[in-house]
């Protein structure tokens, strides 16, 4: 009967010399059946085949048309049929025959043909309990429903058994008077000896056939019943966590095989308390039962597609003996010139040589908990080095123990697994929850480094990527002066940084600087107030010394102005010395040393309305009772006109897009608008002023600016300048601050077009 | 300040509005001939300058001419304002569009 089936043909299949019926038209028998329903499709019913030719094995999908053959009970397992019509596709490396037609032969056939060689990795752990076969004994239909059948499908073993048993596959009871015939088992590598729990089942036994091992990368959700025998190479901690279903706990280990496979695998709950205990780094472990589900890329930065996770119903055992074919942990080391390059958020695996590391520090979360951090400087030998922060339980453990080697003079080797890249002024590495940091790893890697540290890398000079671009933190944010006000700006916790276009009204003369000290703290200047012995000497309280000579710093108290308001800043001494021109101490000198009251004067006038671009930082500081903004000049630079009209064309075109109602315009924050507008609505028509000008409310359009309204009387027809009102007080009145009235007011001078906001 | 002549800021395009009346505009010069000179606006149109300019024109410096359109491209220049080298013509652009358009009554 042998000749019956095409021999070989699924040799061919694999090796693609036969991809279709175009090719070949196989005559193939039909071992295993099972009926299941695609994640996909959940209405269709799918049915999975085993074929053989003979020799070998292949997978098998029959085509939906065909079901009924099946159920009608025509296709059956030993059932031997010629495929008309199929193609082959891949599927996680495994050719699936998809069968769309195909001819019954014979019905009922006895297993034919000598399995020499197993059948490849996933063609084994089918659930394969003959659904329609009326032949079902009561166990095997008790069987259907479970997800995981304990039957393993006994690939190669069928073999040499005679037809009976295997007629009887579903009757468990013969599993296990059965020996599993030793010839037959599948070896992809050592075979552990057939634990022994597997075998003492009761009546209602499975098919306890010893596992198969297969390598992690093969798993899938399809692949029935698996085993994989690997090393724990990390262990996470048990969380309790909870959510809308309740309750809950988990934790999860990573495991590495022989051939270099990696999967991640949770236990909740039960499971958790089961194997919690029993999971060690480093020890291998042989693993079934598991259920497979495609793979958390956002926690889960293996390189697989599915984790595992283990129920009450899975097992572990641990294997006892080594295995050198399977090593403790995988790295893919990158150097750190690449980092460089590479993508913030990703993880990676990196080893070096710690040049220095920093004494722990307790950071502040946003979350309110506090956490420590430490940070060190990792060199290679791409000829540059970046800080790796550790967070957490990292600090006290290798933490310290890189701390007292590089104390007593060491440079140790580090190797991160699992850190993440972060960009602050420049790339950086820090732990995150699945990281793992080894101290002087034995690896040959960490070997390599020694020996080029040793050799060169302690004196070559090495680029930091972590520092290098101290760039830009803060993106300059354009606001005008009564947006201060009008936003609050400073009031929160923290300062609010912002850059104004403004002109400088008026400086105080008086105390345009102080006397500071000029020790040297580090690498700043002291730069305390130092007070006058009388004696030619200053001291200073916070250095506790005295010295001859003092340095004069700015402290420039200015007023700013720009189309919308007016605030008070201080500048200090860096954007004094650009606003003045010369040093304090030379102004200090013309002043109060040479007595050159013209010469003063004159410079000082020459500031005034001076226009800059100012960055200041904004906060509110509460001095007794009372809590003020204060604005401080943090960099003055010269307006650059190109740009600042770009900004503002911008600027219009943001307003007008936000439409032209009125309640839009004076809601704008981008430009800004001079808050005392609303009363020109109020008031009735045909105002007339002491210009004679009839001007009529009415007639004033709406949207984008209009006739020139008073802020101060809502008028129309005169700027707040102008206003009968205020006149009398304001003309005159420039410098000194003092009373203007609301904001944008102009400072004086008849303005032009007056567009009340823009 | 003279108000009594108000001149509308024009480009090359807006200049038909204005034929016959003062308009305002920079050019950045391209050639000169006697008597002329020809620019390229700020959109990119070539504008042709009647009269004198004040001092030799060399190419690519700006230049604002106020004067009479005579027709869509040319001016009969009354005043000339050398505008040096680095102008931005983007924003006169955009700042011509405005005020000829949704910002018309901001200015003549």
């Amino acid at each position: 009967m042998g000749e019956i089936l095409t021999a070989g043909a699924i040799e061919m299949i694999r090796n693609e010399t036969v991809n279709s019926h175009e090719d070949m038209k196989p005559v193939m028998q039909l071992t295993e059946l099972k009926l299941f329903t695609a994640q996909q499709e959940p209405s269709k019913e799918r049915i999975r085949v085993l074929l053989s030719d003979g020799t070998a094995f292949i997978q098998g999908m029959l085509g939906i048309t065909l079901n009924h053959l099946v159920k009608d009970g025509v296709l059956q397992a030993g059932s031997i049929l010629r495929l008309d019509h199929f193609v082959c596709s891949e599927i996680q490396k495994k050719k699936i025959v998809v069968i769309a037609q195909l001819e019954v032969i014979a019905t009922k056939s006895d297993i034919i043909g000598d399995h020499v060689r197993p059948p490849r990795k996933a063609e084994h752990g089918g659930d394969y309990g003959n659904k329609s076969n009326t032949s079902n004994t009561e166990t095997g239909t008790s069987h259907v429903g479970q997800q995981r059948q304990q039957q393993v499908f006994g690939s190669g073993s069928n073999s040499s058994l005679p037809p009976s048993v295997t007629r009887s596959y579903s009757n468990p009871s013969a599993g296990l008077v059965r020996d599993p015939p030793p010839t037959t088992y599948p070896l992809h590598r050592q075979q552990p000896p057939p634990p022994p729990m597997y075998q003492n089942r009761g009546p209602v036994a499975r098919n306890e056939a010893p596992p198969v091992i297969i390598p992690i990368n093969a798993l899938n959700p399809y692949s029935g019943r698996w085993t994989i025998k690997a090393r724990v190479t990390s262990k996470g901690d048990l969380r309790r966590y909870n959510n809308q279903r309740g309750d809950g706990k988990v934790f999860s280990f990573d495991l590495l095989d022989a051939d270099g496979g990696e999967i991640r695998v949770a236990c909740f709950n039960a499971a958790a308390d089961q194997f919690f205990d029993r999971i060690v780094v480093g020890n291998l472990y042989l693993f079934s039962r598991g259920n497979l589900r495609p793979a958390q890329k956002k926690f889960n930065h293996l390189p697989n597609d599915y984790e595992i996770t283990l129920d009450t119903a899975s097992t572990i055992q641990q294997c006892y003996e080594e295995d050198a074919a399977i090593p403790k942990n995988l790295y893919n080391f990158r150097s750190i010139g690449d980092i460089e390059s590479m993508e913030t958020n990703s993880i990676i695996d990196v080893i070096g040589v710690v040049s220095s590391i920093s004494p722990t520090g307790t950071i502040m979360k946003k979350t309110g908990t506090e956490t420590q951090k430490r940070s060190l400087q990792l060199k290679d030998m791409s000829g540059r080095s970046v800080e790796v922060t550790m967070w957490g339980s990292f600090c006290n453990t290798e933490g310290q123990r890189l701390q007292s080697l590089c104390d007593s003079g060491g440079f140790p080797v580090l190797a991160v697994k699992a850190g993440r890249i972060s960009e602050f002024n420049g790339k950086a590495v820090s732990t995150i929850g699945s990281s793992q940091l080894f101290v002087e790893p034995d690896l040959v890697e960490a070997r390599k480094l020694k020996e080029w540290f040793e050799r060169e890398g302690r004196s070559a000079p090495c680029i930091s990527i972590s520092r290098e671009f101290s760039g830009n933190g803060r993106v300059d944010v354009r606001k005008t002066i009564s947006q201060i006000k009008d936003e609050k700006l400073g009031t929160s916790e923290k300062p609010d940084w912002i850059t104004v276009n403004a002109t400088i009204i008026y400086m105080k003369v008086d105390n345009f600087c102080y006397t500071a000290c000029p020790i040297m703290n580090g690498d700043r200047p002291c730069n305390k107030k130092v007070t006058d012995n009388g004696d030619g000497t200053w001291r200073c309280e916070k250095c506790d010394k005295c010295v001859d000579e003092c340095d004069y710093r700015y402290i420039l108290q200015l007023q700013l102005q720009d189309h919308t308001g007016l605030t008070w800043v201080t500048a200090f001494q860096e954007a004094g010395e650009e606003i003045m021109g010369m040093t304090a101490k030379d102004l200090y000198y013309v002043k109060h040393e040479h007595n050159d009251e013209e010469k003063f004067e004159d410079i000082i006038r020459k500031v005034a309305f001076s226009k800059y671009i100012f960055k200041l930082k904004v906060k509110e500081e509460t001095y007794g009772d009372e809590p003020t903004v204060k604005a401080t000049v943090v960099k003055v630079d010269k307006v650059n006109y190109s740009s600042d009209t770009r900004m503002i064309l911008g600027a219009i075109d943001k307003l007008r897009t936000e439409g032209s109602s009125y309640g839009a315009e004076a809601g704008n924050s981008g430009i800004g608008t001079s808050g005392t507008r609303d009363p020109s609505f109020g008031l009735p028509a045909n105002q007339s002023d002491q210009y004679g000008n009839q001007s009529s409310n009415g007639g004033r359009p709406h949207g984008g600016g209009g006739a020139t309204s008073c802020d101060v009387c809502g008028n129309t027809g005169h700027v707040s300048a102008n206003c009968p009102n205020t006149r009398s007080e304001n003309q005159g009145q420039y410098m000194g601050g003092g009373s203007y009235r609301g904001s944008g007011s102009y400072g004086g001078g008849v303005p032009r077009q007056h567009a009340g906001s823009y | 300040m003279d108000t009594s002549s108000p001149s509308a800021f024009v480009n090359g395009s807006l200049m038909r509005r204005y034929i016959g009346q003062k308009v305002r505009t920079v050019i950045q010069v391209v050639g000169s001939d006697v008597g002329s000179v020809v620019g390229k606006s700020t959109d990119d149109l070539q504008i042709i300058v009647k009269g004198s300019p004040p001092t030799t024109t060399t190419p690519s410096t700006y230049l604002e001419v106020i004067g009479i359109a005579e027709n869509e491209n040319s001016i009969r220049a009354e005043v000339w304002t050398n505008f040096g080298n680095s102008f931005d013509p983007v924003n006169y652009n955009e700042l011509c569009k405005l005020a000829n358009g949704e910002f018309k009554h901001l200015f003549i």
